[in-house]
């Protein structure tokens, strides 16, 4: 149904196709480097396809990598993540949406203005927030003389980016269309706001609600800075994006190379699950975003 | 619009909207607040060390240190930043242009989308190795420059391919998602415009400079001031290919430096003060934006 102008689009199909060689090409890459043996990889002239498709890599990857573990506690952060800005963005969305207040537009204004604060800019103080965390790691009531506060636990991970703006904004933007009729028929049945909310709106959200959890997922699973910086101190804290870089960068690289790309693979194969089982709802959060 | 208060009216509202709203709003104090605030005079104070009780007013030497011209900041350091970022934004901005518009004349047109966005998907250490692996002599793009009987370029090792070489990365990475916004700017030019124009004679050049382009503008002007500020604050990538923002300095940038400077070297006044002036900057650039939006009446309601 999309415009047609003029005959067979080949110019448009040349630069899609082109294009499109040069996103998946690296991937392709990964994922054949990731079956190459020993010696296979690191030769001239450059060969694409590996000799056998041998697991090997992947074997190693399990007991060189510690995969199980990085993969353990990557799940526990992002579940935890994603769980709590879903719960936070939606109390705080339907506050803002449905309920009148005093400040409720300074508060949203507030709420916006915390997009706007770069991640950059909150790493050095918030790094020593989290070290000097009051009557944790054996910190006394002023966060002194412990050795590490909150930074040789997941909570370090988890706790920074429980509550997200970005989330309340689009739970706020789509709770404003719920018909406030539905709202007032719980309420004249004798609801207070926490069972209007939990019963009522709660399940109204859900797309919204399946659009935040994948943007939340896919950030949280592929974040890097923060938990490099924290699980420098503490490697049994390592997710799976800083296991495997820090592994890469010890040992020599033409070894090591296709391990690694096996790792690699294992990491993005269960967001790339969810993105593409998903993505109708991903894409509606990158599109949503741009229009704010 | 809003729900009418029941019994007890504003007042029982009010008191569940805070009790609502009161995680979000403790957490904002407590992560980004205070940090903030932290932020600033950490920026205006000289301390190496973890006691809070050591930590020393220093006025704006900080800034004098790092905005000094001949100091090492500002060349090569910010130079690189606004270099990376103006690179990748040029870049994605032009090839996510020509690919939506593109894409916008298939069919399967949510196939050839998916495959665009797959880097955006994935993690900057997939992208940084695989990328790293490809520039090797050994690599698939050397290996395409042999067959083509051109020499080996070391992508990484040399200083003066190493900033574009991460840059050409980054602008790949993000194309992704300027394809979609700009799709959905495509899709709100009404089809009439294209069609009068048909019945003009013109060609589908001449609509893309005349009906496309300038109806695209409000969502190219968020895709090309979001990805530059992006551009300008974005330092994984670098980290993961180059491990030190090497060979010598050439493809290190503000952000990196900052985390260099903090955590390598425990200089916490320094580093901050460079987070600060790199914030100036990109507030200078947001608050453009905001302006131009408003300028435009598209104001967020």
């Amino acid at each position: 149904m999309r415009r047609r102008r003029g005959g067979f689009p080949w110019f448009a199909y040349l630069v899609v196709i082109l294009g499109a060689v040069a996103m998946v090409m690296p991937f392709l890459d990964m994922v054949m480097s990731s079956f190459k043996g020993a010696g296979e990889y690191g030769v001239i002239p450059y060969r694409l396809l590996p000799e056998s498709f041998g697991l090997d890599n992947y074997r190693a990857a399990f007991e060189q990598l510690e995969l199980v573990r990085l993969f353990r506690n990557s799940v526990i952060v992002t579940v935890s993540v994603t769980v709590s800005v879903l719960i936070t963005s939606s109390l705080a969305g339907y506050a803002l949406a449905k309920l009148r207040f005093r400040g409720r537009a300074v508060i949203f204004r507030f709420i916006l203005a915390t997009m706007m604060l770069p991640p950059f800019l909150l790493l050095i103080p918030t790094f020593l927030i989290m070290l000097n965390w009051p009557l944790a790691g054996g910190n006394d009531l002023l966060g002194r003389g412990g050795d590490g506060g909150l930074t040789t636990s997941l909570v370090a991970l988890i706790l920074p980016f429980t509550v997200s703006g970005f989330g309340i904004f689009l739970m706020r933007q789509f709770m404003v269309s719920l018909p406030d009729e539905m709202l007032e028929a719980a309420r004249i049945d004798g609801a207070n706001q926490w069972q209007t909310w939990r019963l009522i709106v709660l399940p109204q959200t859900k797309p919204v609600a399946i659009t935040l959890g994948l943007i939340t997922f896919i950030g949280t699973w592929n974040e890097y800075i923060w938990t490099l910086l924290i699980s420098s101190s503490s490697p049994e804290l390592q997710t799976l994006p800083v296991g495997i870089q820090l592994l890469q960068s010890f040992l020599d690289p033409d070894r090591t190379m296709p391990i690694v790309m096996a790792g690699l693979v294992i990491s993005t194969l269960p967001v790339l699950a969810v993105f593409l089982a998903f993505q109708k709802y991903y894409v509606r959060g990158v599109v949503l975003s741009g229009l704010k | 619009m809003a729900a009418a208060p029941g019994r007890g009216g504003i007042h029982r509202d009010g008191r569940a909207a805070y009790l609502f709203l009161a995680p979000a709003l403790l957490f904002f104090c407590v992560f980004l607040v205070l940090p903030f605030l932290f932020a600033v005079v950490l920026a205006f104070s000289d301390w190496g060390g973890f006691d809070l009780g050591t930590i020393e007013f220093a006025g704006v030497s900080n800034f004098a240190d790092v905005l000094r011209f001949d100091g090492s900041f500002v060349r090569p350091i910010l130079v690189n930043t606004l270099l990376f970022a103006v690179g990748s934004v040029t870049l994605a901005t032009f090839g996510s242009v020509l690919v939506a518009y593109c894409i916008d004349r298939l069919s399967f047109q949510g196939f050839w989308r998916v495959l665009y966005f797959l880097p955006v998907v994935a993690t900057v250490v997939a992208i940084g190795n695989v990328w790293k692996m490809m520039y090797q002599p050994a690599g698939l793009i050397n290996g395409v420059l042999n067959k083509l009987g051109v020499n080996s370029i070391g992508f990484l090792s040399d200083s003066s391919y190493a900033l574009p070489a991460v840059t050409v990365v980054h602008a790949w990475a993000s194309i992704g998602g300027a394809v979609l916004i700009l799709t959905a700017g495509l899709k709100a030019i009404p089809e009439m415009y294209y069609e009068a124009a048909e019945v003009d004679g013109a060609n589908s050049w001449r609509m893309f400079w005349q009906i496309t382009l300038p109806l695209l503008r409000p969502s190219l002007l968020f895709v090309l001031i979001t990805q530059f500020i992006g551009g300008l604050q974005s330092f994984a990538l670098i980290i993961v290919m180059t491990t030190d923002g090497g060979p010598v300095n050439s493809t290190n940038v503000a952000a990196f430096e900052m985390y260099q400077q903090a955590f390598k070297f425990g200089a916490w006044g320094t580093a901050s003060a460079m987070a600060m002036v790199l914030f100036v900057i990109i507030l200078a650039i947001t608050l453009l934006q905001l302006w131009i939006a408003r300028r435009r009446g598209e104001e967020t309601s």
